[in-house]
């Protein structure tokens, strides 16, 4: 929390069923930022608000109106907001392809970002994170503040690093000695706010990985690095993730 | 203090940044005399954790036996911000000099760790402008600090380990502008050492002061290079990274009583500062050829340890010497037997079990030094316990068939890829030098109490006739184990994007171990190693066959590599793999620089020059010299020591010229000569070198 501000996390919700993970997500992460959960729905035409999620959720709603994506990236400009949360993909019956919205604010919004996919089960309290962490200095620094949001008593952060034949080591020479070498200094470089997190070290297609990797830890959220506007070629891992994942995915971004 | 220097002989890093804060702490490391240190920046704050080892001061047990770490000097940082850093490595003189401001007015820092005194580090730092710098002192980790004092001028802190200690005295003296601060350090692996011995060295050392102890330093570094420079003409960049290799070698092991080389050295914490075969075979030669004293205390550390090779060999119902792939303080075998493989599978590890060409690995490390030394009392003495217990243990090992032919099951060969397997052709083949080499040795040890029965030498030999080696008559190819030529065919080229590549984790470990892909020389570390043991002629279609086999993935095939292509004269791959050696740490190619480097890397180097490039190769009594320049190098010079004499050799393509501060015998093209002061010139013919002068 910074000083006395009142910081808030948006849920981004709408009339789906994707409403209420978005809002059980919501509540989940806001206690790493000290914060008050805040629905916020965007109607674009006459469509009224379904309120009914939100007020058994027992948080208050904002109804905003005009196109989705510039009433919700304006909400994250302001300075309280610390975070927004939406859902994966469009209303089932939804004019918008899946995800346009989810891929569309992360580019744009202004605080962090977490998607939630529509069959998520949100446990809360968060009490472990898996980090993607691809081991090179621009994606160190977008995953920077996910790390100190994990810097909470009680949660575990376990970095997951994949290495897809582009980059398979030159040489291994001992792994009895080699791993371990390679872990703490990849943590030293990449994680070095985190320096105890467990690493869950991987070799192949990096999206199937880190998705087996979801399974096999189970983990209540999955950060990954985010390069925003890196066109419909840029970011498929993230993209392919947040696709397939059964987790809320925080998206930690970098211009 | 000046801030120019010679770039053949320096190597400068400019800032410190998060992402390589280590791997140039490793770089800019310092050793000598048993103590390794960081080369992290002390005048600011640095981002990687500064450190000392010494040699052979464990802590832990089993597996997670480790180096201790000692008390480091630490609070020489400014509170500057944003002031330019410079560090830069003098390599000739032994120093790390640190640079905080811009030329005229900055704060600067010279350091070293001395090759001169035992024991004994130094730092001086030159204030200029307004900066102050509080008092320096010793730190460590909170856990292993026993205790800490101070006298009227000094204070110290003893840090334990499990069964020894170290304990560092410091004393800071100060005049105008100037800091002088002098540590003393004193370490015992059996129990914790005095701290009346740290300040007693430290009065002397302090004493004499600063200028003193950089003067001796120099001209410490100044001997040291003129028994081991390695001049080459043609390649600046290669030329600094050879001097660098050279560097770490000389402060890597010590003449003091035994030496425990590390895989890493004293360079980091990587590998837990256990002891491979890397010692034995890839550094060792190093040494033996520029500082015979140091390969002999490295040797001590093993000759200590065979009462747990004895024993290890009886635990396997063996007899003889066994000793172990991982050895740390009691010679007891320390390789984990279990880890995480980079895909995060755990994994058996084996090598500890089954990598047993460690011995005959040590039998010939004894018997190179010999080779290099002529050192007699070696080997009528320890050298030779050395080699007969080594020799009992493969005469207990192998397995005779009915057909009378000897074999070696279950082993692992230095390709770990392909595990166990039967009759690996390096295991046996030095296995048969080892057996060969012991009989020769108890022959020439006549009248020497050495316990060896009378027909002990014999049964030797015939064991090591019978050993079988693979050699295919009709292709002249070295079956690598048997059943190799069964596996699936595969060339590197064909499944991997480029070379080197660790190809057990591209393919996976049952792929690889399912085809003849080999993570490095194997066969061929037979050519390299002993080339009168295998087939005369059999190294080009040896080198054929497995190198485009060989994925390159250890850091010690390189240098191997290149020793080997110089030897067939092929001019491209023998530079192609000179370069990967000679950046393995300075490009950290392997991503583990940061953990220490690779020493037994930089010995492959030195041998690549020494033995693949110069043809330099010790006899018993001569020295054999067959060199060959790869295109674009015009004269390669080398110097090493053979039976005492200080031999200087300098070749172009077209001449050579060997002299000797005594008389030595030197071989080439068959022919004897004897090298003295003078020199012997020899002009490249058809036929051959023909001497001229």
């Amino acid at each position: 929390m910074e000083g006395d501000l009142v910081t808030r996390v948006i849920a981004c919700i709408d009339n789906s069923a994707a409403a209420r993970p978005v809002l059980e997500g919501a509540r989940a992460i806001a206690p790493l930022f000290g914060a008050q959960v805040e629905a916020a729905h965007v109607t674009e035409s006459d469509e009224s608000a379904d309120t009914t999620t939100a007020y058994t959720a027992n948080v208050p709603l904002r109804t905003l109106h005009g196109e989705t994506v510039d009433e919700l990236v304006n909400l994250t400009q302001d300075q309280e907001v610390v975070a927004a949360v939406v859902g994966a993909r469009g209303r089932p019956l939804g004019r918008q392809p899946a995800g346009h919205v989810a891929l569309e604010l992360a580019d744009r919004a202004a605080a962090l970002l977490v998607i939630v996919p529509p069959d998520a089960r949100v446990r809360e309290p968060i009490q472990r994170v898996l980090m993607a962490v691809k081991g090179t200095a621009t994606n160190a620094r977008s995953l920077e503040r996910a790390i100190e949001l994990t810097d909470v008593k009680d949660i575990e952060l376990v970095v997951v690093h994949v290495d897809d034949e582009e980059n398979i080591p030159s040489f291994s020479d001992q792994v009895q000695h080699e791993t371990d070498e390679f872990i703490r200094e990849f943590l030293a470089r990449y994680v070095p706010a985190a320096p105890a997190a467990r690493v869950a070290l991987r070799i192949g297609r990096p999206a199937d990985e880190i998705l087996d990797t979801i399974d096999a830890e189970q983990p209540d959220l999955v950060a990954i690095g985010w390069r925003r506007n890196a066109g419909p070629d840029g970011g498929l891992v993230a993209r392919e993730v947040v696709a397939r994942s059964h987790v809320p995915v925080l998206l930690a971004t970098v211009s | 203090m000046r801030f120019e220097f010679d770039p053949a002989w320096s190597l400068e890093i400019e800032g410190e940044d998060t992402e390589r804060a280590r791997v140039h702490s490793a770089l800019l490391s310092l050793s000598g005399g048993g103590i390794g240190t960081s080369g992290g920046a002390l005048l600011v704050r640095s981002k990687s954790v500064p450190w000392l080892f010494v040699d052979g001061i464990y802590d832990g047990t089993g597996p997670e036996t480790q180096l201790l770490a000692g008390p480091v000097l630490s609070g020489l940082y400014l509170d500057v911000a944003g002031a330019r850093l410079r560090r830069i490595l003098d390599m000739r003189n032994g120093l790390l000099h640190e640079r905080i401001g811009d030329e005229a007015s900055g704060t600067a820092l010279i350091r070293f760790v001395s090759l001169a005194r035992q024991g004994i580090l130094a730092t001086r730092t030159v204030l200029t402008g307004s900066e102050s710098r509080a008092a320096a002192c010793l730190s460590a980790e909170a856990g292993h600090v026993i205790d800490e004092g101070a006298t009227e001028d000094a204070t110290w802190m003893r840090v334990a380990g499990s069964a020894g200690g170290i304990v560092a005295a410091l004393c800071e003296t100060s005049s105008s502008r100037v800091i002088d601060d002098v540590v003393a350090v004193e370490a015992d692996s059996d129990a914790q050492p005095d701290p009346k011995l740290a300040l007693g060295r430290l009065a002397d050392a302090a004493g004499d002061g600063f200028d003193t102890l950089l003067e001796e330093q120099r001209r410490a570094w100044g001997e040291r290079w003129e028994g081991a420079d390695i001049r080459i003409a043609g390649d600046d960049q290669l030329q600094q990274a050879t001097r660098f290799a050279l560097f770490h070698l000389i402060g890597s092991a010590h003449e003091n009583g035994e030496s425990a080389l590390g895989a890493r050295g004293l360079t980091g914490s990587g590998y837990r500062g256990h002891v491979f075969w890397d010692a034995d075979v890839f550094v060792l030669p190093f040494f033996a050829a520029t500082q015979p004293a140091v390969a002999r205390a490295m040797l001590e550390y093993r000759i200590r340890r065979l009462p747990a090779a004895q024993e290890s060999a009886r635990g396997w119902r063996r007899r003889g010497a066994r000793f172990a792939w991982e050895s740390a303080r009691s010679g007891r075998d320390v390789t984990p037997s279990s880890a995480r493989d980079r895909a995060g599978n755990l994994v058996p590890i084996r090598t500890g079990q089954l990598e047993e060409h460690i011995v005959a690995d040590i039998a010939w490390a004894a018997s190179h030094y010999i080779d290099w030394t002529g050192d007699r009392a070696f080997a009528r003495g320890p050298g030779l316990a050395l080699l007969v217990e080594t020799a009992r243990y493969w005469a207990s090992r192998v397995r005779l068939d009915a057909d009378g032919s000897a074999h070696i099951f279950g082993v692992i060969g230095p390709d770990e890829y392909h595990e166990p397997v039967d009759d690996n052709a390096f295991t046996n083949v030095m296995a048969r030098w080892n057996l060969r080499r012991a009989a020769a040795a108890v022959d020439e040890a006549r009248g020497v109490d050495d316990g060896v029965g009378p027909e002990e030498p014999t049964s030797w030999r015939t064991i090591a006739d019978a050993i079988v080696d693979g050699y295919d008559e009709t292709t002249g190819v070295y079956e690598q184990f048997a059943g190799f030529r069964g596996l699936e065919p595969m060339l590197i080229e064909s499944v991997a994007p480029r070379r080197p590549i660790a190809a057990d984790i591209l393919l996976g470990s049952e792929r690889v171990s399912s085809s003849q892909v080999i993570k490095q020389a194997d066969v061929l570390m037979l050519h390299h190693l002993i080339p009168d043991e295998v087939r005369p002629g059999s190294l080009a279609a040896n080198l054929r066959y497995y190198e485009p086999r060989t994925a390159h993935g250890s850091s010690l095939s390189p240098g191997v590599h290149a020793s080997l292509f110089a030897r067939a004269h092929d001019s491209v791959r023998a530079l192609s793999s000179l370069g990967i050696a000679s950046r393995i740490d300075l490009d950290d190619l392997t991503g583990t620089t940061a953990g220490g480097l690779h020493i037994a890397t930089m010995g492959a180097l030195w041998q690549a020059f020494v033995f693949g490039f110069a043809g330099v190769r010790p006899r018993a009594n001569s020295l054999t010299i067959d060199p060959w320049l790869p295109e674009g190098w015009s004269a390669l010079e080398i110097r090493v020591s053979f039976h005492g004499g200080r031999v200087h050799l300098r070749t172009t393509p077209d001449d050579l010229h060997v002299e000797s501060d005594r008389p030595t015998a030197i071989e080439v093209d068959g022919d004897v000569f004897v090298a003295t002061p003078g020199g012997l010139r020899f002009r490249a013919g058809t036929s051959g070198w023909r001497v001229i002068s």
